[in-house]
């Protein structure tokens, strides 16, 4: 079991909790999996949510990073829309092989983060995956370019296979929440919470949506 | 809550077994059972043994059966081929020790509903023909739209536009009935019964297509219930089934826009989050599923895994699937099998047509049983119940994971009181358990066994032996059509200790629930389900 003992949860600066988001197949379990074990494998699709923790030593602190790992088809959404409560980070990602998948996040996706994530400052980066099949490719890094700057966010192609650039855009998306001290504050607030056990956690007002 | 309508393939029948006959308990112990055992639990069990001593649950260490085997399965059998109690025994049989794997084939359609309990063997043999030629209609039907749809792509891909459905366009292309299509390696149907069938379907397409096409529907979903009226006194009547569930789809979605992405109206689109699905969106995320699905299954069917390079690229050709080179030739197979059963499936249920995890769901199907139409229906007697998972309205996965959560509360206050501290009450941790039925958590073969105790029990519902055979034994738990939730209930108990010593929120537990594979034994896993079904199934509300 690779849950992490009392002792590594008290050996961090922040806790932040991150979003992977986009439509099924674009690799969002992949880039997790490269990130967070350095592997690349032939995923199940993901079923509701799935849950990963990466410890990291970003901008120089040490960070406790729990990503959410969500399923793309749209049927899963009213349940797991709950899970962009408290986000601090949300990963979009897409397809650079697949137009639809990048259509579908101003289409869909964007909507759905300003309806449901609850923190106004919440960095936001775009993600164009798979760029190891560039012969394939039919969405230009213009356009990505394009996207992040109407919708402000950060942007990077990356392939989880290679694993190019998937260090690098965990990396951009932390160093910007270390910048943006809301963020921060929320982010420590979270680490009392863990230190002190025993305390029950903070009440939350916008409690979960479902059942 | 709107009523439920589900598709029937076969009505259960009301069978009146004779007395219940104990089940002939051999002495010998089949070894793959022992494989089972995969006990690395360091968490003791949360339910006390105390209560457990005299009721003997099926699956108590103690009392632990070994499997149907081929032998006894045969001689369940009248010479007419007919189950000797009604089933009772049979039934009884496989609730306490699953099926051997030999015969898992033969067993599963009685197990899912395909065949009824007291059916005798030439009626078997006329409804599997029937069965066959519905299958091999839907599949046709699906052919059909899939040249259209990739048609409608290569049109869209000129103007450089995503590919969703422009449903115009596959409505348009319906009307004609396209011969050549139809024409498949393994089909060998009389011209008569080709035209006849396309008649028929074609119906069924346009009114599929245009539930679809949202804003710009032009049918009266009454007109296309009357039309499938009609055609009951065709062969056909699962097609037939399915339109009223399309109008109550249609209820669900009426406030949702359309996903219309022709050049046209593009500029005017405005999805909201939450838009309906359609065919073609279906048959994308199947084709996606497919390649990427868990390839445990090759071990236990040796033959299919070991398919020839051209048998398996000629039925990816057949059913359109690309992307797939990077497969060996088994998985390719078995990603085409998954294609074509799920998209008969999706035009057969449309109002639950394709959801992701029911790949996961009809893979250990098609990898015990070889013909692609009997494992479809096989796949429709699972989803009868398993469909309730993947509704867009998501009621049946709330439903299911409120009585998990209803259990833990009446067995164990403590551990729900924590849940409540934690906000996880709602039992959101178990989702995958509850969605893909312990299919991501157990291997395959534990998997199987899961599944066939509790197709067991649910048959036994369904025959109505429930009642009688069971009602005797007051100690013992009786059939219940939640037995999986109860075993889901039942490991998460497993861990209370943890849960209430270590996790301090939500997401631990998700986590922890999440990296069970490998972890559960099931026959433990069971014998605690047992012990909460007996002092809880009065107390645990479980309307549908």
């Amino acid at each position: 079991m690779d849950s992490p003992s009392s002792q590594e949860s008290v050996g961090f600066d922040y806790l932040f909790k991150l979003l992977l988001i986009g439509d099924s197949g674009v690799g969002k379990s992949s880039l997790l999996l490269s990130f967070t074990s350095d592997s690349f494998q032939d995923l199940s699709p993901t079923i509701g949510v799935d849950f990963k923790v990466k410890y990291a030593d970003i901008g120089g602190k040490k960070l406790k990073l729990a990503i959410w790992d969500t399923a793309g088809q749209e049927r899963f959404r009213t349940l797991t829309s709950s899970y962009y409560r408290g986000a601090q980070g949300i990963i979009m990602v897409y397809d650079v092989t697949r137009r639809e998948t990048f259509t579908n996040l101003s289409d869909i996706w964007a909507k759905e983060i300003d309806l449901y994530s609850t923190n106004q400052d919440c960095i936001k980066m775009l993600v164009g995956n798979k760029v190891d099949k560039e012969s394939e490719r039919v969405v230009m890094k213009k356009e990505g370019i394009n996207f992040a700057r109407e919708y402000g966010c950060l942007f990077i192609e990356c392939s989880a296979k290679t694993r190019l650039n998937v260090q690098q855009c965990f990396e951009e998306l932390v160093l910007k929440i270390l910048d943006t001290p809301s963020l921060l504050a929320e982010g420590s607030k979270v680490l009392k919470k863990n230190i002190f056990k025993q305390k029950p956690p903070q009440p939350d007002t916008s409690s979960s949506s479902c059942c | 809550m709107k009523a439920l309508r589900r598709s029937q393939t076969s009505s259960p029948s009301s069978s009146n077994p004779s007395s219940p006959s104990s089940s002939s308990s051999s002495s010998s112990w089949i070894h793959l059972r022992s494989a089972l055992f995969v006990i690395a639990s360091s968490s003791p069990a949360s339910c006390s043994s105390s209560d457990r001593g005299n009721l003997k649950s099926p699956w108590s260490r103690r009392k632990r059966k070994h499997a149907l085997s081929p032998q006894q399965w045969r001689r369940l059998f009248t010479p007419e081929g007919k189950l000797r109690d009604g089933g009772v025994k049979f039934l009884k049989k496989v609730r306490s020790g699953g099926v051997d794997p030999s015969i898992r084939a033969e067993v599963w359609p009685f197990l899912l509903g395909v065949y009824e309990l007291k059916s005798s063997k030439e009626e078997r043999e006329i409804l599997r023909t029937q069965k066959r030629k519905e299958y091999e209609k839907l599949r046709r039907q699906c052919r059909r739209l899939l040249k259209q749809s990739d048609e409608g792509n290569k049109l869209k891909e000129n103007f450089g536009i995503s590919s969703h459905g422009d449903s115009g366009s596959l409505i348009e292309g319906t009307d004609s009935p396209d011969s050549e299509d139809v024409v498949s390696a393994r089909e060998s149907l009389s011209s008569e019964e080709r035209s006849s069938d396309m008649e028929h379907l074609d119906n069924a397409t346009n009114a599929l297509l245009e539930g679809d096409a949202g804003s710009r529907r032009v049918t009266d979903p009454y007109a296309a219930d009357s039309e499938s009226s009609d055609s009951d006194s065709s062969e056909d009547p699962d097609i037939s089934q399915t339109f009223p569930s399309m109008e109550s789809q249609e209820e669900s979605d009426r406030d949702m826009l359309s996903k219309d992405d022709s050049s046209a109206s593009k500029a005017e689109v405005q999805s909201k989050p939450q838009t309906t699905e359609d065919f073609v969106t279906w048959q994308r995320i199947i084709r996606l599923d497919a390649v990427r699905a868990n390839g445990e299954w090759m071990a236990y069917s040796p033959t299919q895994a070991a398919v020839s390079d051209d048998r398996a690229r000629h039925s990816a050709e057949a059913v359109g699937l690309k992307d797939c080179d990077h497969l060996e030739p088994g998985r390719i197979f078995h990603a085409a099998r998954l294609v074509a059963i799920l998209e008969a499936y999706a035009l057969y249920d449309p109002e639950i047509g394709y959801c992701q995890g029911m790949s996961d769901l009809l893979s250990p199907i098609i990898a015990v049983i070889t013909e692609d139409h009997e494992a479809f229906w096989c796949f429709v007697g699972f989803m009868r119940k398993a469909r309730h998972n993947f509704r867009l309205d998501e009621v049946g996965i709330r439903r299911q994971l409120n009585i998990v959560s209803k259990i833990i509360k009446s067995k164990d206050s403590h551990l729900y009181r924590h849940l409540e501290t934690l906000q996880a009450e709602d039992c959101f941790f178990v989702y995958r358990m509850v969605v893909v039925l312990f299919r991501r958590e157990l291997t395959f073969e534990q998997t199987l066994c899961l599944w066939e105790v509790m197709w067991a029990d649910q048959a036994a519902i369904r025959a109505g032996i429930g009642k009688s055979a069971w009602s005797r034994i007051r100690q013992r738990a009786p059939p219940t059509e939640d037995l999986l939730l109860y075993a889901i209930a039942a490991s998460v108990l497993q861990r209370r200790k943890q849960i209430i010593q270590k996790y301090s929120s939500m997401d631990e537990i998700l986590r922890e629930c999440n990296s069970m594979a490998g972890h559960l034994d099931i026959w433990k896993l069971l014998d605690d389900a047992h012990n909460l079904v007996v002092t809880l199934h009065d107390k645990i509300d479980t309307p549908f």
